[in-house]
């Protein structure tokens, strides 16, 4: 589904991505791991369209779509759920997910009806619909982002550490309500630092150290392999 | 008590117009974040046009109020397109320069075209309307009702439709906008027509009690820029109320203070709420 081909990204002048390839696969969970400063971040954006890659290829279903708009991205499923989850902190929490079906605004009944699954997913956001978003908790906060995201309904959906600053009881209902997309038919790629929660509901993964991808591999190689237990789940 | 109902609804009248210009001025700080200097030129120049379009082409006041808005809005699109958009990624002074040499374009071309008289421009609306022992010119009865009715306009367009949204979204995450697919050029340009119609509008309404003239735009301009730093950079609601502070402390200030010194008490307020409340009035923490 997507395709990554010899991607190089700079950032401030800084090359943070060397030469990645990678590709993900309809319905698959994929995880990519990494250290803080890895360019988990930098390679989201770059797919999302937020950061042109300065040289390599991305490709969606065998289309070109490297140095597209982040407009055009969404446009053609790939939605993203940003680190940080950058909401619009003085809106309401309904008028958020609104926002995250901007670009099917032309479509009424599908956003309503997107919107009641989301809200099913995450019945607090009902509660606090009228709420502004910058005033919901850590966890309400990343619900939110979740949802705004889903509300694009995408094909794709990446999940930049999600898990970041939550308590571990948030933490286990945001890596369940990942599952849960997963398992209804949206694709998903997850960064993450908080490898074996996250590994735990993968299909493959990669790990990313300085910018490379340096090892790929399914669920139980990558639980299983002797490095990456050390470098992140400690164990 | 009179004196002070007159003065406070000449204060009404200066802060609807204020605020008009501020709310331009706040808009499209929140898609450049910076000041966009050339507001003024753009005041003046819609001031211009509806002139011409009345004096010249002998049109009707509303039909010259449209089409300055109209030809303002488009001037204020060519401005972001041609000078800020290519500026983007550029650092913030780069913008500031910009805007200031639009501002000196724009003067220096009205002058040229159109000379540096100082120009009045007539208003069908010259009754005056008694109340009491308060009287009420029509043409700031026309200010004030015209003034509320667009803000109100604006209020709406922005809280209840999707495309108004994503201006204020764009304002308050720009990342976070365009990860929903919004799209930057289509908002800034949105941005930039509103504030210019604003502009053109507000000089229409407000022109028939001044003087048209190529630097008319200056004191408005500081005022705002006054108004929006009181309001808070960005804040819709501060640009509104931060517009009729200062016209109720220009028209109150005037008359019990000094006549002379009225265009001081605006940078006055400006330095006493500034070192009470560095943040300014409507700010919620720090973005």
């Amino acid at each position: 589904m997507l395709k990554l081909e010899n991607v190089d990204a700079k950032y401030d002048g800084f090359k943070a991505l060397d030469g990645v390839s990678m590709n993900v696969e309809q319905g698959e969970l994929v995880v990519l791991l990494g250290a803080n400063g890895a360019g988990k971040t930098t390679l989201f954006n770059t797919i999302s369209g937020l950061l042109k890659p300065s040289a390599g290829r991305v490709s969606l279903n065998g289309q070109d779509v490297t140095g597209r708009k982040p407009s055009a991205l969404v446009q053609a499923g790939v939605v993203q759920c940003p680190e940080g989850r950058k909401l619009f902190p003085e809106m309401s929490v309904m008028k958020n997910l609104m926002l995250g079906a901007y670009v099917h605004r032309r479509d009424r009944a599908g956003m309503k009806k997107t919107l009641g699954h989301v809200l099913e997913m995450f019945p607090i956001l009902n509660d606090k619909k009228d709420d502004a978003a910058g005033s919901l908790s850590g966890g309400q906060q990343q619900m939110v982002a979740i949802g705004r995201a889903l509300m694009g309904r995408p094909k794709l959906l990446m999940l930049d550490e999600p898990s970041l600053g939550l308590a571990p009881l948030v933490v286990k209902q945001v890596f369940s309500a990942v599952q849960a997309i997963n398992q209804e038919g949206t694709t998903v790629l997850l960064a993450e630092q908080n490898a074996f929660a996250a590994l735990k509901i993968a299909t493959r993964a990669y790990v990313i150290e300085n910018g490379r991808l340096v090892m790929e591999g399914d669920r139980e190689t990558m639980l299983g392999n002797e490095a990456v237990r050390k470098a992140y789940i400690g164990a | 008590m009179d004196a002070f109902l007159q003065q406070a609804l000449n204060g009404l009248t200066l802060g609807s117009i204020y605020g008009l210009v501020a709310l331009g001025l706040t808009l499209v700080y929140g898609i450049l974040h910076v000041p966009n200097f050339a507001h003024g030129a753009l005041y003046m120049v819609g001031a211009y046009i509806s002139y011409f379009i009345m004096v010249e082409h002998g049109l009707n006041y509303w039909v010259a109020m449209l089409g300055a808005g109209l030809v303002v809005a488009l001037l204020s699109v060519l401005c972001e397109r041609l000078v800020f958009h290519p500026l983007r990624h550029a650092p913030p002074i780069h913008d500031k320069i910009a805007a200031i040499g639009i501002l000196l374009f724009l003067e220096a071309l009205v002058q040229m075209h159109w000379g540096a008289d100082f120009r009045r421009m007539p208003t069908p609306y010259t009754e005056i309307f008694h109340f009491g022992s308060l009287t009420l010119p029509a043409q700031r009865l026309l200010i004030i009702v015209g003034a509320f009715s667009l803000m109100g306009a604006l209020h709406l367009y922005l809280k209840k439709t999707m495309t108004g949204s994503t201006i204020i979204a764009m304002a308050q995450n720009r990342e976070g906008a365009f990860l929903v697919g919004i799209d930057a050029n289509r908002v800034a340009m949105m941005t930039f027509a509103i504030a210019g119609f604003l502009a053109a509008v507000g000089a229409t309404l407000f022109a028939p009690i001044n003087l048209v003239y190529p630097a008319m735009g200056h004191l408005v301009i500081m005022k705002a820029f006054v108004i929006i730093i009181l309001g808070g950079m960005g804040s819709i609601p501060g640009a509104i109320v931060g517009g009729l502070i200062i016209g109720f402390a220009e028209a109150l200030g005037g008359y019990y203070l000094s006549g002379t010194y009225k265009d001081l008490i605006a940078f006055v307020l400006l330095v006493a709420i500034l070192s009470i409340k560095p943040t300014g009035l409507f700010t919620k923490g720090v973005r």
